[in-house]
């Protein structure tokens, strides 16, 4: 169970120091149980490390973590023992078969395995009882990951921490690993998801944290990121125009102007530039959702500035 | 102990038990083979043409342990103080004690350490298995030697009291434990095993040789104290003497040393 009122993860001023290089500066960070929560950032930007201090393997120079309201470094087993854990980097004995390791694993959980939800998350993730039976030195990346994955939902854990969860796995598993993540959100346990695939954490995550060079740069609803993407319009004209004289709207960027066709990159509310174009012929205009990835770009670019 | 140590040490154990299996037979098979060559000697009354074989420098060295060595006893008891058994055996408490080295290096660590199993778990699952390890070692040692007299001892041999071969692998442990606690304390901090192993077994060489030359060259001695090998006395026990509990105490307290720096430094590391 989860207590109440808790958040899942609290993170707070945490910081990491290795010499005179931050991996995190101050980071403060809340999740709600229920919450599908997508860390973002570029290589060596700190969500591993931010991953690596909830589970006390690295210690915050200062500042603290909580899961459930637990200090995850002085009551560190307490706080892991509601945590199922895939790393990026999956760390499998080869000369173990897949089953056992899986057992191995269950028992240093120390929480009972339900065996009809592994024998549904096999299922899922196409893993028959063949192939648990070999040796994982005989794994494929994909089958690995879909060991890890399972090590780490078979306990089912109030809280699942994901470092790149779907990396080496096919199309159609990435269809069934969200599916997964959707029953697992219908349930009420919290995701805690690392990942560079952007469209990965549009279609799953209900908010994303964007990290920087240490820094948390930006925590927001997805929804609202969308809201945040300058949005391309293209306006079709029945008859050629010309662009206007008295200037383009705030927010308007000309991306390519033709007698008949405007390309334009909008930020903002499009009200200023329908206003304009209430006089002019206009046959159609097209607004494509905004994606996630528009507004990320930019906040990756600024890192070098 | 928590139960994740024992889940650890059987993980471990289990991984590791064809190694032990086979290692333990085959020093098991030396020892019964040793007593079969004292038998050889003892039935040819050749012990005293060994001992003319040896080079004169060799048995000014020696002194007259070379007496208590060249007899029925000497010979049988060789294989607990053997230069390739003691390398087997401190390779075997080096390489079991970089366990936790290899799990960082595999990433093993962070499935391990990811549920709610403390460091100190995965550090006492090494003790745990470095001592279940080494007493199998000694234990199948021990048999070896036992069956070898049981069953071939030639009539009118000496044979030597069981309590030699206990106080022999009494020594025996003491070095295995020193060298287990002095790999710990370097596999704590390494973030390879073969690093953790290549540092342990050079100190480990370097111990030994400057042993030897401290007990071949005079200047030497005072240094080779530093050596854990320097209390590994065992000419003295073939002689008939009593086993040194210093000695014992002092290899015992390096192994503790080693060990306790051990866990603190993998508590405080970051994996």
């Amino acid at each position: 169970m989860t207590p109440d009122g808790l958040p899942a993860i609290r993170l707070d001023h945490l910081t990491k120091q290795y010499g005179r290089l931050f991996a995190l500066k101050g980071v403060s960070l809340e999740v709600q149980p229920g919450e599908i929560f997508g860390f973002l950032g570029l290589n060596g930007a700190g969500k591993t490390t931010t991953i690596r201090v909830l589970l006390d393997l690295v210690r915050a120079t200062s500042g603290r973590a909580f899961v459930f309201g637990i200090d995850c470094h002085r009551r560190g087993v307490d706080a892991r023992t509601r945590i199922g854990y895939l790393p990026g980097e999956l760390g499998f004995y080869g000369d173990m078969t897949g089953e056992a390791t899986l057992d191995v694993l269950a028992r240093l959980s120390r929480q009972r395995i339900d065996a009809s939800w592994q024998k549904e998350l096999f299922e899922r993730l196409d893993l028959p009882r063949e192939v648990l039976r070999k040796k994982v030195r005989e794994y494929s990346t994909g089958m690995k990951r879909k060991l890890g994955i399972v090590q780490a939902f078979q306990s089912d854990a109030n809280l699942l921490i994901l470092d790149e969860p779907t990396e080496g796995l096919d199309p159609l598993m990435q269809e069934a690993f969200y599916e997964l993540l959707m029953r697992t959100r219908r349930e009420g346990r919290t995701v805690f998801m690392s990942s560079h695939v952007l469209p990965e954490v549009e279609r799953v995550c209900d908010r994303i944290g964007l990290v920087r060079q240490g820094e948390l740069v930006l925590v927001s609803p997805v929804a609202d990121v969308r809201r945040l993407a300058a949005r391309r319009v293209r306006i079709l004209f029945r008859e050629a125009v010309s662009p206007p004289r008295d200037g383009w709207p705030d927010g308007c960027e000309v991306l390519e102007v033709t007698p008949r066709v405007w390309h334009l990159r909008v930020r903002g509310p499009l009200g200023d530039l329908l206003a304009k174009l209430a006089s002019l012929p206009v046959e159609d205009i097209e607004v494509p959702e905004p994606h996630l990835e528009d507004v990320l770009r930019r906040y990756y670019s600024e890192s070098g500035s | 102990m928590t139960t994740g140590t024992f889940l650890l040490a059987r993980h471990s154990f289990s991984r590791i038990r064809a190694v032990l299996i086979g290692l333990g037979l085959l020093l098991a098979g030396f020892q019964f083979l040793l007593v079969q060559v004292a038998a050889y000697f003892a039935r040819e009354n050749a012990f005293d043409q060994l001992s003319v074989l040896l080079p004169e420098f060799v048995r000014n060295m020696a002194g007259p342990s070379v007496l208590g060595f060249m007899s029925f006893g000497g010979i049988v008891s060789l294989g607990y103080f053997h230069p390739v058994v003691i390398t087997t055996l401190v390779g075997l408490m080096i390489w079991i004690a970089t366990e936790p080295a290899g799990e960082v290096e595999t990433r093993f660590v962070d499935l391990a350490l990811s549920r709610p199993i403390t460091r100190h778990d995965a550090m006492t699952r090494s003790v745990l298995v470095l001592i279940g390890a080494g007493s199998l070692m000694l234990l199948l040692m021990l048999t070896g030697t036992w069956v070898g007299l049981t069953c071939c001892t030639p009539a009118g041999a000496d044979r030597p009291a069981p309590g030699l071969f206990v106080s022999l692998a009494g020594s025996l442990a003491a070095v295995m434990a020193a060298w287990g606690g002095v790999s710990l304390a370097i596999t704590a901090a390494a973030k390879r095993r073969a690093a953790a192993g290549g540092v342990a077994g050079v100190c480990a060489l370097a111990a030994y040789l400057l042993d030897y030359l401290g007990r071949a060259w005079k200047p030497a001695q005072t240094l080779s104290a530093i050596s854990p090998f320097h209390y590994f006395e065992t000419m003295p026990l073939v002689m008939g003497q009593p086993l040194d509990v210093r000695n014992i105490g002092i290899l015992m307290g390096v192994g503790t040393l080693g060990a306790t720096i051990g866990y603190i430094r993998f508590a405080r590391r970051d994996i």
